[in-house]
């Protein structure tokens, strides 16, 4: 899909959005809404929050709420892209097509030509408040998704923490980075490093959308970001309220980065193996 | 690693966001539940007004009911005299009754009831309010909101189904200390925020003479265990004998059936208190 019809440059919307827990209804609405809204202003590729089709705090009401992809709720979304002629990437729980209750967290990429992928979370935080790994099993692969748009990679919330998943997505050819969160306020100071640090050490655009309103005692705390290859933030959302923000992405800004900071042409796969080792030793 | 440093300094916080986040807590709460407002009870001590006060903020005076619920064997003039200063302060709505006429009825008809034995006696004033503020909950569609703060919750230093008994708790993670300059940042008046701290469960009851600690240094213990550190660790920064926390940690460690569901056996798929892992829907 390369080629003459991708767009070198392009506007996106960070839909940074509430949840209505449960009511996967509600939320497509919220989602057609903030679409709508999002196109109004230009807005080819449109992205929510991590598990945005459900809200994030769910716990045993899951195994009710996850769907196959592609399933009826993704079937919406992509009817949503359809009539808007926008991308649009949302999180929800997948229902695995060979299994009964066995449920990723995933983030979807639709478009105006359909279903595009999906990615499945990696990294599961099961700590603090955090009971990611009771109820998901891990994805297994990351990888970038050709579009109108150029390449995209997806990631969700925690994957952040670990730059392998971006540095390989990055390496499957990702111009642009989707990271899809649900953070509690007292992590912020960490996403609003780490997600300049990836996207400087991949110097790739990095879009990173987090969920707002208070679920359980959880306050997510927004200010979703759009980031340029050279750490600089190009947009920003609101703290802790509804937002919708829109951000030039510009490919022909990775490369002046690449020449001045070329953390590509200076990785050292070498190491990759050193690391497997060590890792499975520590 | 470099070991915590337990200075007060450590039990900072911004103030101001602490209180847009409690405030916006209650105000979510009461839309999510369509209760018509707050009732909570106002003794006039700094937890209360504390509490009341940022009910007030967050959803108007005029939607928050105070009661006071003296009894006449603790009965103080100066407690009255500052809970009426908060409603004032804050707008809020009250309501004055002496409890001492339900106390006598107990007393009469409690073969068992011995006047000698404070602690059971000062327990059922405790639980004679909790009973008061859920009828006027039930009665006007109100939640309760309770004052407990995170030192008395962690140390079980509260009567169990008594004053902590409510349907939210705004401070419950904040150390008496830090209640204290909470109160003084919303304006919680110097004479209450310093009047020594009283569950007030019989008369000249001080917190700090019987736990036989000032919460300066219980608040930086429980700081310490929070943080996981070992109790001579923390006896050596503090200058503390080991055994004194040692005797904190137990008796923390020891309460935590006054904390959660009680306890029952497992039986059967799901259980209460196990593994029936519901979010609280909105």
């Amino acid at each position: 899909m390369d080629g003459e019809n991708m767009k070198e440059k392009f506007l996106l919307a960070l839909a940074q959005i509430s949840c209505q827990r449960g009511d996967k209804k509600a939320n497509i609405k919220r989602i057609e809404e903030y679409t709508a809204r999002a196109k109004q202003q230009g807005a080819d590729l449109v992205i929510f929050p991590e598990l945005s089709l459900t809200g994030y705090t769910i716990r045993d009401e899951l195994y009710e709420l996850a769907e196959e992809i592609p399933g009826p709720s993704t079937n919406a979304v992509k009817k949503i892209a359809k009539n808007y002629d926008a991308y649009i990437v949302f999180g929800m729980p997948e229902l695995s097509e060979k299994a009964r209750s066995t449920v990723y967290n995933t983030a979807v990429l639709v478009g105006p030509e359909g279903y595009v992928g999906k990615y499945r979370k990696m990294h599961l935080p099961t700590h603090s408040v955090f009971e990611e790994k009771r109820y998901f099993r891990p994805g297994y692969q990351a990888e970038a998704f050709e579009t109108n748009l150029g390449k995209i990679g997806l990631i969700i919330c925690y994957d952040i923490f670990f730059p392998e998943v971006c540095r390989l997505i990055r390496l499957g050819g990702a111009q642009i980075i989707v990271c899809i969160s649900a953070s509690p306020a007292v992590r912020r100071a960490f996403f609003e490093t780490l997600t300049v640090a990836r996207a400087i050490e991949n110097t790739a655009f990095l879009a990173y959308v987090n969920l707002v309103g208070i679920e359980d005692g959880l306050q997510f705390w927004g200010g979703s970001r759009l980031i340029a290859p050279n750490g600089k933030i190009i947009a920003k959302a609101k703290y802790d309220e509804e937002d919708l923000v829109i951000g030039e992405v510009d490919y022909a800004d990775i490369k002046p980065v690449e020449t001045f900071v070329p953390t590509l042409k200076d990785l050292r796969p070498e190491l990759f193996d050193k690391l497997k080792e060590k890792a499975e030793n520590l | 690693m470099k070991p915590l440093k337990l200075t007060p300094s450590v039990l900072e916080l911004d103030w101001a966001e602490v209180e847009t986040k409690i405030t916006r807590f209650i105000k979510d709460y009461v839309l999510k539940s369509k209760a018509k407002g707050i009732v909570l009870g106002l003794s006039g001590g700094i937890d209360s007004s504390t509490v009341a006060a940022l009910s007030a903020k967050a959803i108007g005076g005029n939607n928050v009911l105070g009661l006071m619920l003296p009894e006449k064997e603790t009965y103080n003039p100066k407690d009255i005299e500052h809970a009426k200063i908060i409603a004032e302060k804050f707008g809020l709505k009250t309501e004055i009754i002496d409890i001492t006429p339900v106390l006598e009825a107990f007393r009469k008809s409690m073969q068992i009831f011995d006047d000698k034995d404070r602690l059971c006696k000062g327990n059922l004033k405790a639980r004679t309010r909790m009973v008061y503020l859920y009828y006027y909950a039930n009665r006007l569609s109100l939640i309760v909101c309770g004052s407990s703060d995170k030192s008395e919750t962690m140390i079980g230093y509260f009567t169990k189904w008594g004053d902590v008994a409510a349907d939210i708790s705004p401070i419950m993670d904040l150390y008496k200390t830090q209640v204290k300059k909470l109160a003084r940042h919303i304006g919680i008046p110097k004479e209450i925020v310093e009047k020594p701290p009283s569950p007030t469960l019989w008369p000249g009851q001080t917190a700090e003479e019987e736990l036989g600690l000032k919460y300066e240094t219980l608040d930086l213990i429980l700081y310490g265990l929070e943080h996981f550190m070992k109790t001579d660790e923390i006896a050596e920064q503090l200058g503390l004998q080991k055994a004194l926390v040692e005797k904190v940690k137990k008796r923390w460690q020891s309460m935590e059936h006054k904390r959660r569901m009680p306890l029952t056996t497992k039986l059967q798929y799901r259980t209460v208190g196990f593994d029936f892992r519901i979010p609280f829907m909105q």
